[in-house]
């Protein structure tokens, strides 16, 4: 830049450049240099993990046939799948597609098939997994794109079961709780838990053949409202003629599948057999 | 949704390393099942033979049971017929709701069982054979 | 919801005589086959053998009933194992009745074979 003649160059190469293609350089040139950033984070990295991303769009004609496709993310005590993924999507692929949210296992929406196994992308942690880290969409649901299941067949299950509370009696004043007694409150205390991320659904072989069976989360959803002994008697037999069909409990076959992967620990399978045995018990009292 | 992508019924059985105890009791369970409903049959039909003639059916019989493979047929339905018993016992226990914490252990217990009692009956099956 | 109004769900009853069977069947198929392999082993059998057996009552009956309730109680299970997979609608329906006329000829016949054995005819 120093010299004459340099700069009588630079300002003809100007001439003969477009101002489209001097932006595009411009955006190789950033381009280069985020790519050397990842690089260098990579390299600075104490530890790397590699991640084995399923892929797949329907919009996009190399994405049409399912692949995988891997990322060297660096590692960090503490980080989780999802922290591993954002890292993926962020500095190497935008297109990377997944949803979450609330990052702390509330909000259900990042349930992933990861290493053979539905977990929370949020809740688990990257150092317990067998490296390199395979991540899939939900298995027996349809792929959307990338990690993006459709969820609609889920949701429907669970408004099958009409999951709202239904008294028949409100309080008397206006602002007055409606309680229950503490050991009801202990009994449906872990039903309540569900965040709808539909990782049971998902590993449920039976739900899996037999797509009218409601599933272990609409079970439980039901469960939590027909033990819940503010409702009353009359709603309690509407809510165990909606579980007793032939495509309600009886298709549970105690795999525990469900029970294994849930995030919030709730025991599905326990709760599906007692309301099988309550239906039973109801019935031949009516027999 | 036409444009989803449809993995089939590959995530599910090519996935066999990834079954739990849970998964694998359920699998052996209703192979051991039709196994026994499809034996059933195959049994009353062999009996059968008792409505031609008295000696018609003691000569089948004993002519199956000279046979060697029908020996080791024996034990493997022996095998069949304890498992689908233990883990029948195992699956009443939860449906009772009784020690479903350890249902993966008492899975593993009627496979073990299964394969003593199993073994401890080649003798017997096999005698009068060698 | 519901497609059934009786009293008593179909299936909460076949899900209950599934495990009830199950309990008899447990005692039943042990005895069997201990019975008929390690008491008397099954190349001795002779069909005199079989009939002395077969002309006591006590365990005539029990024949019969260890036969009705393993028929039930196998085919019911094929019947849900076929549900399981998403069998449906009027393919259901034909299974069914196939399960129920294979299940009466089943009975029909071990119990025919019962009675010529017993020497009660």
């Amino acid at each position: 830049m120093s010299t004459q003649v340099k700069e009588q160059t630079e300002v003809d190469e100007e001439e003969q450049v477009s101002p489209g293609e001097r932006r595009r350089e411009k955006k190789r040139q950033l381009q280069r240099e985020r790519e050397q950033e990842i690089l260098d984070a990579v390299d600075e990295a104490e530890q790397t993990v590699e991640l084995k991303i399923f892929r797949f769009d329907p919009e996009v004609a190399d994405k049409q046939e399912p692949r995988f496709d891997s990322f060297t993310v660096p590692f960090h005590r503490g980080m989780t799948v999802l922290d591993a993924l954002i890292f993926a999507r962020d500095k190497y692929d935008s297109s990377l597609t997944f949803r979450h949210s609330c990052r702390q296992a509330v909000c259900g929406s990042d349930a992933l098939f990861i290493n053979g196994r539905q977990r929370l992308a949020c809740k688990t942690q990257m150092g317990e997994l067998d490296w390199p880290v395979r991540v899939e969409p939900l298995p027996h649901q349809d792929v959307v794109k990338d990690l993006v299941v459709d969820m609609e067949h889920f949701y429907d299950q669970m408004h099958a079961v009409e999951p709202y509370f239904d008294p028949d009696e409100l309080p008397d004043g206006e602002l007055e709780a409606q309680t229950q007694s503490p050991e009801n409150r202990e009994k449906i205390k872990l039903s309540t838990r569900c965040i709808w991320c539909g990782a049971c659904m998902s590993s449920c072989n039976i739900a899996a053949g037999d797509n009218k069976y409601l599933g272990p989360a609409a079970i439980n959803k039901a469960y939590r409202f027909a033990m819940d002994e503010r409702e009353g008697s009359d709603k309690k037999a509407d809510r165990l003629r909606i579980i007793e069909q032939e495509h309600g409990v009886w298709r549970c076959q105690t795999q525990f599948s469900c029970t294994e992967v849930c995030p919030k620990d709730i025991p599905l399978t326990e709760h599906i057999q007692e309301l099988k045995r309550e239906a039973v018990k109801s019935n031949l009292k009516f027999w | 949704m036409s444009s989803t992508y449809d993995r089939g019924t590959v995530e599910s059985f090519g996935r066999w390393q990834e079954f739990s105890a849970g998964m694998w009791a359920w699998i052996l369970h209703k192979f051991t099942g039709w196994i026994l409903i499809g034996y059933l049959f195959t049994h009353i039909a062999v009996l059968s033979t008792a409505t031609q003639s008295p000696e018609m059916y003691t000569d089948t019989l004993q002519g199956l049971e000279a046979l060697l493979v029908v020996r080791f047929l024996e034990i493997g339905l022996l095998a069949v017929a304890v498992f689908h018993i233990l883990n029948g016992i195992r699956l009443l226990m939860v449906d009772l709701g009784v020690g479903l914490e350890s249902q993966h252990k008492s899975f593993y217990a009627s496979l073990i069982l299964t394969a003593i009692i199993a073994l401890a009956s080649i003798p017997t099956f096999l005698g009068g054979m060698f | 919801m519901a497609e059934h109004y009786s009293s008593f769900q179909r299936g909460s009853m076949r899900w209950l005589l599934q495990r009830v069977t199950a309990v008899f069947l447990i005692g039943a198929l042990a005895f069997h086959f201990v019975l008929l392999h390690f008491v008397n082993h099954a190349a001795d059998i002779t069909f005199a053998g079989t009939q002395a057996r077969m002309s006591e009552i006590g365990y005539f009956t029990l024949m019969i009933v260890f036969l009705v309730t393993a028929a039930f109680h196998g085919l019911n299970g094929v019947y849900n194992a076929l549900i399981n997979m998403g069998l449906e609608g009027t393919k259901r329906k034909v299974v069914a009745a196939v399960l129920v006329v294979a299940g009466v000829l089943l009975v029909a016949q071990g119990t025919y074979v019962a009675v010529v054995m017993s020497g009660f005819l």
